[in-house]
């Protein structure tokens, strides 16, 4: 896939088994089927929001309502160096489990502890974010511009009020350096996907292209569409009188080709569907009807 | 509300001390009967899971539980992903070493390789003896692990220990402490975004019953 001539950018995507080494949490399925899509060599707002907005209608396809909570690897790390935290990755791990207690045990100082529990605590939109710069982060100018922007086209796009900031929201910092994002459904409580922007893993290839992109889990939407009750499709059967098979197949030809799906056989005496002889008759009323009307009724 | 679940624990140590905060707070059980898992409250829409403090992540990691209380020590062997919102400060205990009084090992360090090591916290003691790189055969039991030395069992334990007491009466010396452990709140990581404002409450209700008590 590498191989591929990304001199410009790439949208990819997938639909495929991953196996995953997971330690611990063997909780967890090691293989599992996953849907994502990359956009490659693009940088900025526009390719995030794409992004974001992309795994959103992607959902809302298949009938599930999600929502996204923002972080970013790059203003969290802005924060922890502003205070010269050493355990980073520590830090990660206890803003993203919302843990003040753990907090507490990599920093004491005061400063940081207000600035990481406004972190904990706080959803909401760009206020967050200048709300933090006004405790004297002076560094998130960039970030506050590019998130700003973020929303500005994810409102374009119509998602505005589905897309949160959170910035506990946090992953992985050797992969990700960019904006992250967890996708989420109300009812399920294991998030069903993420993703993020990380434009230094395509280097590892030999390739200087900045990259974003997200993962759904298949097996969690499996579960969850599994729920919603399938419409049932109203198939009508066509029935014909000895003789008029030939004049039926035309009918039934003439209803699938306008999308209406209809069985078609024998008349044996039933009491529902259509009834096809010298006219066509309605079986429950037992009413001559129309063809056209009927077919443009059924539709 | 929108109706959440608590998790709280059935038995153990951690049950006294959870009751009594629910009632500080309180959250009254309606219908209290230890063969009901699932239990309505005097507030309306919250309900309680009372089930063993060890599968408290679990429900609460695939969010049937909205939120749950237990110890740092069952989240960290777990190692399931959750909020852990805040510290309730009670049940405060250490998860330690502990070789027999006679023995000639007094750091964790000291300890020689595949030597044998019961405990209740498989994981815990894994990563633990991981880190110090010594290869160690880890014997999982579900209590009394305490015994476990002197009947020859295992040479060392990694137990839950919070005066000492236990550990004294067994003939046993603590030589490391591998984590301080206290009562946490937990919550679902979607629960927490979706549910926040009712969660909200529950929390503030919760955490402000732990503020200057002695449990």
């Amino acid at each position: 896939m590498i191989a591929l001539k990304l001199c410009n950018e790439k949208r990819l995507y997938y639909i495929e088994n991953c196996i995953r080494y997971l330690p611990q949490k063997a909780i967890s399925q090691r293989e599992f089927w996953q849907a994502g899509a990359e956009l490659i060599g693009e940088y900025g707002p526009e390719a995030d929001a794409e992004v974001i907005c992309l795994a959103l209608e992607s959902l809302d396809k298949i009938g599930l309502k999600a929502n996204i909570d923002i972080g970013s690897i790059s203003v969290f790390k802005k924060i922890a160096n502003h205070f010269n935290v050493k355990d980073i990755d520590r830090l990660r791990i206890a803003i993203s489990s919302k843990s003040i207690s753990e907090v507490k045990e990599i920093i004491n100082n005061e400063e940081a502890l207000k600035i990481f529990s406004y972190v904990i605590e706080n959803r909401g939109r760009i206020e967050i974010l200048e709300n933090i710069a006004k405790m004297n982060i002076h560094e998130l100018y960039d970030d506050i511009n590019y998130i700003e922007k973020l929303f500005d086209i994810i409102k374009d796009y119509g998602y505005y009020d589905r897309v949160v900031i959170d910035l506990s929201t946090l992953r992985e910092m050797k992969y990700y350096n960019g904006i992250v994002f967890d996708i989420f459904i109300e009812g399920l409580g294991i998030p069903i996907g993420g993703g993020g922007r990380y434009d230094d893993m395509m280097k590892e290839f030999g390739l200087d292209l900045k990259a974003t992109g997200f993962a759904i889990n298949i097996d969690l939407i499996v579960k969850l569409i599994e729920k919603i009750p399938i419409k049932k499709e109203r198939i009508i059967n066509v029935y014909y009188k000895e003789g008029y098979l030939e004049k039926a197949i035309d009918i039934i030809k003439n209803m699938r080709n306008k999308g209406i799906k209809c069985s078609l056989s024998l008349y044996r005496g039933e009491k529902e569907g259509i009834l096809i002889s010298d006219n066509i008759i309605d079986l429950k009323t037992g009413e001559e009807i129309n063809e056209r009307n009927y077919i443009s009724n059924s539709k | 509300m929108k109706g959440i679940i608590l998790a709280i624990p059935s038995k153990g140590r951690l049950r006294k001390p959870v009751m009594e905060i629910l009632e500080r707070s309180n959250i009254k059980i309606i219908d209290d009967d230890s063969r009901v898992y699932l239990t309505n409250t005097t507030i309306k829409g919250l309900q309680i899971l009372s089930v063993r403090t060890l599968d408290i992540p679990t429900y609460v990691y695939y969010g049937i539980a909205d939120m749950g209380i237990t110890g740092k020590d069952v989240i960290e062997e777990c190692g399931l992903d959750v909020y852990e919102i805040a510290d309730m400060k009670f049940g405060n205990c250490n998860l330690i070493v502990a070789v027999k009084e006679d023995s000639p090992y007094y750091d964790a360090n000291q300890l020689p390789h595949g030597i044998r090591v019961a405990t209740e916290f498989p994981n815990l003691t894994r990563r633990f003896f991981n880190n110090l790189g010594i290869h160690v055969e880890i014997i999982t039991l579900r209590g009394a692990v305490e015994i476990a030395p002197i009947l020859g069992l295992s040479d060392c334990i990694v137990d839950l220990s919070s005066t000492g007491e236990t550990l004294r009466k067994n003939g046993l010396r603590a030589i490391a402490t591998i984590l301080r452990s206290s009562a946490r709140l937990i919550c679902n990581k979607v629960s927490y975004k979706t549910k926040y404002e009712d969660i909200k409450k529950i929390i503030d209700l919760l955490v402000k019953s732990c503020e200057n008590i002695n449990l």
